[in-house]
């Protein structure tokens, strides 16, 4: 004869998984509890490794960096705000008192660039402005572009362009550059050559003509590129920010 | 041959086409006004021929073979007739005077001059202070004669001098 399942199996069954269920968020939880004592001593660690070592943290390039990551790996920034404990560190300061520096320097070379710096350049001229007295306090680029980012609450003044190959533009002028935009910076900025023109977009972007045409238009019409005319073959549109003699001419305040 | 430093712009070839964006254009002008002046003066030089703007390295840098078209250099100088920097000789406005200095500076400079050396109240002939030993040295020796009349007919307007003529002879008698 055969038995049909009754309804205890079922029962039993549902009850096992209830209980596996709950055992398992039990450990989850427990697991979660464990994590966030965890991070939270690290936490505590690091801001007690912090404060022992604020000026190490401002002088050694290196060591701001590796700091810097320990910090963005568990979620703390010691940029953020100016509240509770992390102000006091000064580590902030650092960076605040570097972005004043970067918008100087930005303002300085802004006649001759059109508000488009390369971030090399930005670094030669903000070491060189920072003098000899503080010369242990040497600059990496992540520190610039971490400072930059924060300046950018003041609005979309200040803005960091990738151009690829680990290179960047700091652009201090009001305004987006659209993807293309970016796009033909990009391009200049590979070729090395400073200028770019319509043929070359198409030939290298797949570009159509209009499309090469209103990019390289609008960044003429926003100071950023100049117009050549006198190439035998066509019109070129030329960066300051990327022309060697202009990055290296000494900046007008 | 004048050596100047050139600038920058003097190697970036859209320097040489006049650029159409305003605020880029104005940079360009500034630029251009600049080095003309410093060009000028490095060369003793108060005159500009549009016509022969093409020949002067001043406006033709045969490195990145770009030229300043005589219409450019037209625009540029006409900029500088604004600001009182210039003015063509003729209305024809193929020959143009450059001032280095305004000619409101030109005439507080030969009157500062005159004041230091104590010739108030004397006579003096144009030829003497272009020529004379005593200005040697002085930044306005050698000065072209219509720009150093007209910046005496400056310092005449205001009452610190009097243009005369003797003979052939230009004079002005400073108070």
């Amino acid at each position: 004869m055969r038995r049909r399942a009754g309804v205890g199996a079922i029962q039993k069954q549902q009850l096992e998984r209830e209980k596996y269920r709950e055992k398992g968020s039990e450990i989850q939880e427990n697991q979660f509890l464990q994590m966030q004592k965890q991070l939270e001593v690290f936490r505590e660690n690091l801001e007690e490794f912090a404060s022992k070592h604020t000026n190490e943290i401002k002088k050694n390039a290196q060591f701001r960096r590796q700091f810097q990551e320990m910090c963005a790996a568990i979620g703390v920034d010691p940029l953020a705000s100016g509240k509770g404990f992390w102000s006091v560190l000064g580590i902030g300061d650092f960076y605040y008192e570097l972005g004043v520096q970067i918008v100087e320097v930005c303002l300085a070379t802004n006649y001759k660039n059109g508000g488009l710096i390369t971030l090399e350049e930005l670094r030669t001229r903000l070491i060189a402005a920072r003098g000899k007295a503080k010369k242990h306090q040497d600059i990496t680029n992540e520190d610039l572009l971490a400072a930059v980012k924060k300046l950018k609450i003041f609005g979309n003044g200040f803005t960091v362009v990738s151009i690829g190959k680990g290179k960047w533009l700091v652009q201090s002028i009001p305004g987006e550059l659209n993807l293309d935009q970016t796009l033909v910076l990009q391009k200049a900025s590979s070729l090395g050559t400073a200028w770019i023109s319509i043929s070359m977009l198409a030939g290298d972007l797949g570009w159509n003509e209009t499309r090469a045409e209103n990019a390289l238009n609008h960044m003429v019409k926003e100071g950023l590129a100049w117009v050549d005319n006198q190439d035998p073959k066509e019109t070129l549109f030329w960066f300051p920010s990327m022309f060697s003699d202009c990055v290296e001419a000494a900046a007008v305040s | 041959m004048a050596e100047i430093a050139w600038p920058w712009q003097y190697n970036f070839p859209p320097f040489f086409t006049i650029q159409p964006h305003s605020e880029t254009r104005q940079k360009q002008l500034a630029a251009w006004e600049e080095l003309i002046v410093q060009y000028l003066k490095s060369s003793k030089q108060y005159i500009i021929d549009v016509r022969e703007s093409q020949n002067t390295p001043l406006f033709s840098n045969p490195a990145i073979n770009r030229k300043l078209s005589q219409d450019a250099v037209l625009t540029i100088l006409e900029d500088m007739a604004r600001c009182g920097r210039a003015a063509p000789t003729d209305k024809t406005k193929t020959v143009w005077e450059v001032y280095w200095h305004s000619l409101d500076e030109w005439g507080n400079m030969i009157y500062s001059w005159v004041s230091a050396n104590g010739l108030n109240n004397s006579v003096c002939t144009l030829f003497e202070l272009r020529e004379g030993e005593t200005t040697e040295g002085e930044e306005f020796h050698g000065l072209d004669v219509n720009i150093l009349t007209k910046a005496l007919k400056s310092l005449e307007v205001k009452g610190k001098c009097e243009l005369m003529e003797f003979d052939d002879n230009q004079g002005v008698k400073f108070f």
